[in-house]
């Protein structure tokens, strides 16, 4: 117990040091030309986009930790058309995992940004903190298999599932729902979905809120073991809930990762400590 | 880690979160003599409960044949194995339970089981292996045996799910100690159906979160037993509610049985969870086998069990199983009744401690027949 405490402290102290030291090198954001969500991860403009690798860290700090993930290392891409702010994500995975069944998870990735930037006091990477909170964009390949393919239904989970009648089928919808369970809650990860990116805002560990108005979009491709993932955000809403970045200005961004193949999933996960993010003129 | 106390393992232990004990806490008895595998609570539960999409394969009561049948899929012996072996001497568990156990980095020691092994409950179960060697005749505890163990979630006062899950989705109520998982909170991460030793909560692959048995809440707030109890054919459970030992209340005929008499006994109680749903451990099997199921104390319930005839609270106690499908608080002895209250003393049922026997002469006057038990 006690060498899981210091072990906590060591890891807090790394934490505050990566935190509060403002790194030099960078991502910037160039102009790109197409009006709208920039979601192409194929576009010929990513190009003039200068790739930044992004170390990702095992997660040490709370319960359940993760202490070797499965991706080490995030290529991240940055462009912005004066609307809409998007990056380009792109890690070595050998396994495309876009199922979910009790023992199958799916691969993750998300973006960070602080909602509100104090330069001398950024939020905790790590989903935030009281009083510096985080939006956080984060995109699931089991989502973008349901945008690409339909959501899908028990006999593609189970080809052999035998079923007489599901009460929807002979019950009105009202009375149908108590049978539906989360997704007659409108629980934002069972409803069907538009988009692969849950747009969610936290401030501290297990305060993850997907946020009732839904801004960000994005799109997944995984070809020859590897995944290439856009996350494409409005630069600024009327929410209170979303940063407000314009074309110049500069923020911070930290990532996290999840290999649905080694089972990472929550606090199982590779993190990034924050990266400085300029958005060219 | 928080200090908490135990009764079930007599001594205090680590858990996630400080001890709240509910009200009342939701309890649940079962007669393991009497059960016959005849899946009507399963059935029930079921038809109730977990008919739509993305349940197919999911039981939250489900009745399994021990000691060769799971669900899911070897749920006991992965857990007894990845937990190790303890001693179990008793009254005072000095062994691991799992949270002590938990692994650096995690709350409780779990493991995650795969998807198939849910697939085919009871499969294969009570086939025949082989025959009885030539001169075996039954004694008791049986040369061989099989029993059959119905399961529900144990709602219990320290949860494994609820200590894992790292968004505190899963919550205790405080009104009743039943355990539910919040259906819009929950993000599927699984950590319950890992952390749960009992398996008793389910990852549903199309909500894409996890659900579990929910005591029949609806029920349990209107003063009904659960689906499972009043559905059950054979008597062999009831539901109410239990008390600490040391707040007992001798009138609850879940108290009486528990702690008074002690002839039911907690489900893996060296897991450290404080399991609320109690077992009669069935008279004919070792006990061996039966200590390690249900620890220490199980010689003495099935003892007490066997001379229920001569412990008339006992006797009183049980006979209420069955008996109603309204909760009984209270109970009491009255001449060759026994009788079940509700919660303000109001009379809901009253049984017979005996039968009355009629002995008929073996030839029929009437039918010019000899009377015979042949059917």
């Amino acid at each position: 117990m006690r060498k899981q405490i210091i072990r906590l402290a060591a890891a807090a102290a790394l934490l505050s040091a990566a935190g509060a030291a403002w790194p030099q090198a960078g991502l910037n954001a160039v102009r790109v030309g197409p009006a709208g969500p920039i979601l192409d991860p194929d576009a010929g403009f990513w190009k003039s986009a200068k790739e930044m690798p992004v170390a990702m860290l095992p997660q040490m700090i709370a319960a359940p930790m993760h202490a070797s993930p499965a991706v080490k290392e995030l290529r991240v891409r940055a462009v912005h058309n004066g609307q809409w702010l998007s990056l380009r994500l792109q890690w070595k995975d050998p396994t495309k995992n876009d199922v979910m069944l009790t023992d199958q998870f799916g691969d993750q990735v998300a973006v960070e940004l602080p909602i509100e930037l104090k330069k001398d006091a950024p939020p905790n990477p790590m989903m935030g903190n009281k009083g510096g909170r985080v939006n956080i964009l984060q995109w699931r390949a089991p989502f973008q298999r349901d945008v690409d393919h339909g959501e899908p239904d028990i006999r593609k989970l189970y080809p052999n599932s035998l079923v007489d009648v599901y009460p929807d089928q002979v019950l009105r919808a009202t009375d149908a729902r108590p049978y539906t369970g989360a997704l007659g809650v409108d629980n934002p990860i069972s409803r069907p979905r538009l988009s692969p990116v849950l747009d969610q805002m936290s401030e501290g560990w297990g305060t993850m809120t997907v946020k009732p108005d839904q801004h960000a979009d994005g799109k997944g491709v995984w070809q020859d073991g590897e995944w290439r993932v856009v996350i494409t955000l409005p630069m600024a809403t009327e929410s209170a809930n979303s940063p407000r970045l314009a074309p110049g200005s500069s923020t911070l961004v930290a990532f996290a990762v999840w290999d649905g193949g080694t089972r990472e999933v929550g606090g199982r996960k590779a993190w990034s400590s924050w990266v400085p993010l300029k958005l060219a003129k | 880690m928080a200090k908490t106390y135990n009764w079930q393992i007599g001594r205090e232990m680590e858990y996630p979160y400080e001890s709240a004990r509910p009200q009342k806490q939701f309890a649940m008895v079962m007669d393991l003599n009497k059960c016959i595998a005849c899946q009507t609570c399963t059935v029930a539960c079921k038809t109730t409960w977990t008919s739509g999409r993305g349940q197919e394969y999911m039981y939250w009561n489900n009745v399994e044949s021990k000691p060769y049948g799971y669900y899911p899929l070897g749920w006991d012996v992965n857990i007894l194995s990845r937990l190790g072996v303890q001693p179990m001497d008793g009254p005072v568990y000095r062994g691991k339970t799992l949270f002590d156990a938990a692994p650096q980095g995690e709350q409780v020691l779990g493991y995650l089981p795969d998807d198939l092994d849910y697939a085919h409950p009871n499969i294969g179960e009570d086939d025949s292996l082989g025959n009885m060697a030539q001169g075996a005749f039954l004694q008791l505890p049986h040369m061989q045996w099989m029993y059959y163990l119905p399961r529900i979630c144990n709602h219990c006062t320290y949860p494994a799910c609820l200590g894992s899950c790292p968004r505190q989705s899963i919550y205790k109520r405080p009104e009743d100690g039943i355990v539910l998982t919040d259906q819009t909170r929950c993000r599927g991460y699984r950590e319950c159906v890992k952390g749960c030793p009992y398996k008793k909560t389910f990852f549903n692959p199309m909500t894409r979160v996890t659900e579990k048995c929910i005591g029949c809440y609806p029920a349990v707030e209107n003063n009904r037993q659960t689906q499972c109890t009043i559905t059950c054919i054979g008597k062999i459970r009831m539901q109410g509610f239990i008390s600490v030992p040391d707040r007992l209340r001798e009138d609850n005929p879940i108290d009486y049985i528990v702690h008074v008499a002690r002839v039911a006994r907690p489900l893996y109680p060296q897991f450290g969870l404080e399991p609320n749903v109690y077992y009669i451990p069935p008279v004919h099997v070792p006990h061996e086998y039966l200590s390690q199921m249900f620890g220490w104390g199980v010689e003495r319930a099935i003892a007490s069990y066997r001379k229920a005839a001569e412990d008339r609270k006992l006797l009183g106690a049980l006979l209420l199983f069955g008996a109603t499908p309204e909760i009984i608080h209270h109970y009491k002895l009255e001449g060759r009744y026994t009788i079940g209250y509700d919660e303000n003393h109001a009379e809901i049922v009253r049984v017979p401690l005996s039968e009355p026997i009629h002995i008929r002469p073996l030839y029929d006057e009437r039918h010019q027949t000899y009377r015979t038990n042949m059917t």
